[in-house]
């Protein structure tokens, strides 16, 4: 696994990890020969720690994706594209979600 | 007092944070001497701007009449790696999570400090010591200040570790310093949300679906687009925004516009209805959890001598914030300007970033002063509207506020909860069993949409889940339900509602088995509980087993919440028409530490006028999947000749920090209620007070 040929794009900040906006793209021909497989969303801190997996080919013509995710709170999100030809590729990025919630424990 | 309060209309290009030396993110220090002190999280009348300063000007050893304080700005915050940490001012925690970073701040400002004068005189540093604003080498009696050695302060290295002050040494930590802000609230200088003014501006009035989670279907714009003042109507996916040259003109044409609305079937539910699912909740098995179990439920229900069954409800509660939602916003080439009342200022600047689309460095939050936040202004609702309706207005100031019906009947909920207690009781009268079965929404689901944790939402069950009696037996139980009303952090939140029930069933335990509701919490509550202590002490300041007028009742209470102990007794009595005159409520609290004693005293105070208000008359019922109340005619506060004379026995044992801003809150609905017990023999299981014919006298 390698860094590198994936970009995730995700705001620094959110105040509510309810509807996060996401954007991944990765540079690939998507041609028969050389394209993204799959791209993949590793959360550290939700439950579900895959968040989602988006199956590509050639036909998709663009390796991009774009949607909104779920976050419990701040952490580590990594993208992780699976290309063609077995290799791995990988960004990642940090939200904070400011919650601003009146519980007795750290939010 | 010297203290002056900075606040922001100024830009930060032109605020004098940028120009002072910075000794480090929280401590600017003028050549005049002038200390400046950060504030990162928000002033909402909970005093934390003070305390948190005094914390920081305690361990740099500066003269506090020559202390500002200033908010810290959230666009430096994001260009600087959030260096301010956290500036959410809810959970009763501006204090007791920072100040240890705070602390640290102001320690290592005056080592820095220190260590510029030192290198000046060309001493060691350890011979020269700070105090007052003034440096001094001890051994040739040369003195500075701290003006003057700021600027080469601020291009030292921060010593990497520094040793923080015993308590009991604070000078001006620990002591009742003055409220920073009064002055200027006093005197009208102070600005709130709702006072933000802009060349140019123009403004907005809001229509938000009377039923929840409604939607806009159709606005006919054409009838109001004529009158005198309506500059444009914006129909927006989830409210209606009409946009004027002054408000009333805006809210005036909102009355008249028609609109649409699609209720999305939710428009027939009613209290009656959300009242039986949530009584469902108490008998299905099918998705219940456990909160905690201890020992075992059944086997110590057989073995009891006696056995106890109640139900207890508390219904939704609006915050009512006296300023009711607003806020101003201007977008122009780019740049986001938000003028707002928050509690958290940076999930507003990342609420308005969200909302423009725009980069995080393009946004900035003037922070104002709040008319009220009780946990309505953490969520950023009216954030977004403000910035949705600068957006369509690009390039000129719009303040959006809202309608005081507007605002109670959009509110985010505390929830109402319906909970089954069952007790057993040993021959002696002492709990060998306990059960609790809490039907409720849940805020962390259902507001900040988090995963809940085994199922259980912490706030629904607080004060069942963490009771400190011991008993033998015990299970807590959670369903969750969740009726179509949005619910939110209102003041002390589960604390708030939660102690009413376990005290007044705790008294009823008492009652059963013949005992003093003192005696009986002393029998059962472990001696090194805190509970055990800020009990006595708040019996003992109330005189509890003194004799009384004919016609007087006591009642006592209770709790933990938000780190703190809080402890109630009240006195009052009630005539044949069913008004209650309140003698006396004597408040105690164990926070561990006090900053600022005169300030916690405020808000045990402030707590009661809260607490008072809400278990009296407070109540939002739903009637065709609306809120009925609408203002302060049918939601009726606390007057000022009502409001008994609040006593606060300030009982800090050292050790911990506590919260002060809701704790104070949590054990008087019980107390009230147990003396209502005790003076009519009726057993008051609901709230509010007025349901039951009760009123102040």
């Amino acid at each position: 696994m390698k860094n590198g040929r994936v970009k995730l794009e995700l705001p620094v900040l959110a105040d509510n990890g309810n509807s996060v906006s996401m954007k991944v793209s990765v540079e690939s021909p998507m041609t028969e020969a050389d394209h993204v497989r799959a791209i993949h969303l590793i959360s550290e801190r939700n439950p579900e720690t895959r968040m989602a997996s988006f199956h590509l080919g050639p036909r998709a013509g663009s390796a991009q994706i774009a949607s909104r995710v779920r976050l419990a709170g701040s952490q580590r999100v990594v993208a992780l594209a699976e290309m063609s030809d077995g290799s791995f590729w990988m960004d990642s990025a940090n939200v904070v979600v400011t919650l601003s919630a009146c519980m007795d424990e750290t939010g | 007092m010297g203290g002056g309060f900075a606040f922001g209309f100024h830009l930060p290009a032109v605020n004098a944070q940028n120009v002072a030396p910075e000794i480090n993110a929280w401590v600017v220090i003028r050549p005049d001497d002038t200390v400046i002190i950060r504030y990162a999280r928000s002033e909402m009348g909970q005093g934390s701007m003070t305390s948190a300063a005094q914390l920081v000007a305690e361990e740099l050893e500066c003269d506090w009449n020559k202390v500002r304080v200033e908010y810290a700005d959230t666009n430096a915050q994001v260009r600087r790696k959030r260096v301010w940490g956290d500036m959410a001012a809810v959970g009763s925690r501006t204090i007791r999570q920072s100040q240890d970073y705070l602390r640290k701040a102001g320690a290592t400002a005056r080592e820095m400090l220190i260590a510029a004068a030192a290198k000046e005189w060309d001493v060691p540093a350890a011979e020269c010591t700070a105090s007052s604003n003034v440096i001094t080498h001890g051994l040739s009696s040369r003195k500075t200040s701290f003006g003057k050695v700021a600027a080469s302060a601020a291009k030292l290295e921060p010593p990497k570790e520094v040793t923080l002050k015993d308590p009991k040494e604070w000078k001006i930590a620990g002591k009742p310093v003055k409220r920073i802000e009064i002055p200027d609230i006093v005197t009208g200088r102070i600005r709130y949300g709702i006072d933000a003014q802009l060349p140019g501006m123009v403004y907005a009035a809001i229509a938000q679906c009377p039923v929840f989670g409604g939607k806009v279907k159709s606005v006919d714009a054409a009838k109001v687009q004529g009158r005198r003042g309506v500059i444009k109507v914006l129909p927006m996916q989830d409210f209606v925004a009409v946009v004027a040259d002054n408000w009333w003109r805006a809210k005036e044409a909102l009355k008249e516009l028609p609109i649409g609305w699609d209720f999305g079937g939710n428009d027939s539910v009613s209290s009656e209805s959300i009242m039986k699912f949530l009584r469902a909740g108490l008998d299905d098995q099918s998705d219940v959890m456990v909160a905690k179990r201890i020992g075992e439920l059944e086997q110590g229900m057989t073995g009891a001598a006696k056995v106890l069954e109640a139900e207890y409800f508390t219904p939704y509660l609006a915050h009512v914030t006296l300023e009711p939602q607003t806020c101003t916003a201007v977008i122009k080439d780019g740049r986001v300007d938000v003028w707002t009342s928050t509690q958290n200022a940076e999930a507003t600047h990342a609420a308005a970033v969200a909302t423009a689309g725009v980069p995080l460095e393009n946004v900035y939050v003037h922070r104002m002063q709040l008319g009220g936040g009780f946990g309505r202004r953490a969520a950023q609702d009216y954030t977004r509207q403000g910035v949705q309706i600068a957006k369509a207005m690009e390039g000129t100031p719009v303040k959006m506020l809202w309608t005081r019906e507007e605002d109670m009947q959009h509110d985010n909920y505390r929830p109402a909860s319906l909970v089954r207690l069952k007790a057993g009781l040993d021959a002696a009268g002492n709990p060998v069993a306990w059960y609790s079965r809490v039907s409720a929404p849940s805020i962390i689901a259902t507001l900040l949409k988090l995963p809940l944790k085994e199922g259980i939402d912490p706030q629904a069950v607080a004060s069942f889940a963490d009771q400190p009696y011991s008993i033998p037996n015990v299970r807590i139980e959670y369903a969750q339900r969740n009726p179509n009303v949005p619910v939110g952090f209102w003041r002390t939140v589960g604390h708030s509602q939660n102690p009413f029930v376990r005290e007044c069933f705790v008294d009823e335990l008492a009652h059963a088995a013949g005992k003093d509701p003192y005696e009986y919490r002393r029998g059962i509550l472990p001696a090194s509980t805190k509970e055990s202590g800020v009990l006595e002490a708040t019996a003992k300041a109330a005189g509890w087993g003194t004799s009384v007028p004919a016609g007087v009742h006591r009642g006592i209470a209770v709790t933990e919440a938000y780190g703190s102990y809080a402890a109630a007794v009240a006195e009052l009595s009630v005539n044949d028409k069913n008004a209650v005159d309140i003698k006396r409520l004597v408040l105690g609290i164990d926070s561990g530490h006090v900053v600022n004693p005169d300030n916690v005293i405020a808000q045990m105070q402030g707590s009661a006028v809260f607490m008072l208000t809400a278990m009296f008359w407070g109540e939002i019922t739903i009637k065709d999947g609306r809120v009925e109340q609408s203002n302060f005619h049918d939601h009726r506060m606390m007057r000022l000749r009502e409001m008994p004379k609040v006593e606060v026995v300030l009982a800090p044992s050292g050790g911990f920090w506590g919260g002060i801003g809701e704790p104070g809150q949590a054990a008087i609905a019980p107390a009230i209620c147990n003396a209502l017990f005790a003076a009519t023999g009726r057993r008051i299981r609901s709230l509010p007070l007025k349901n039951h014919g009760f009123d102040i006298a």
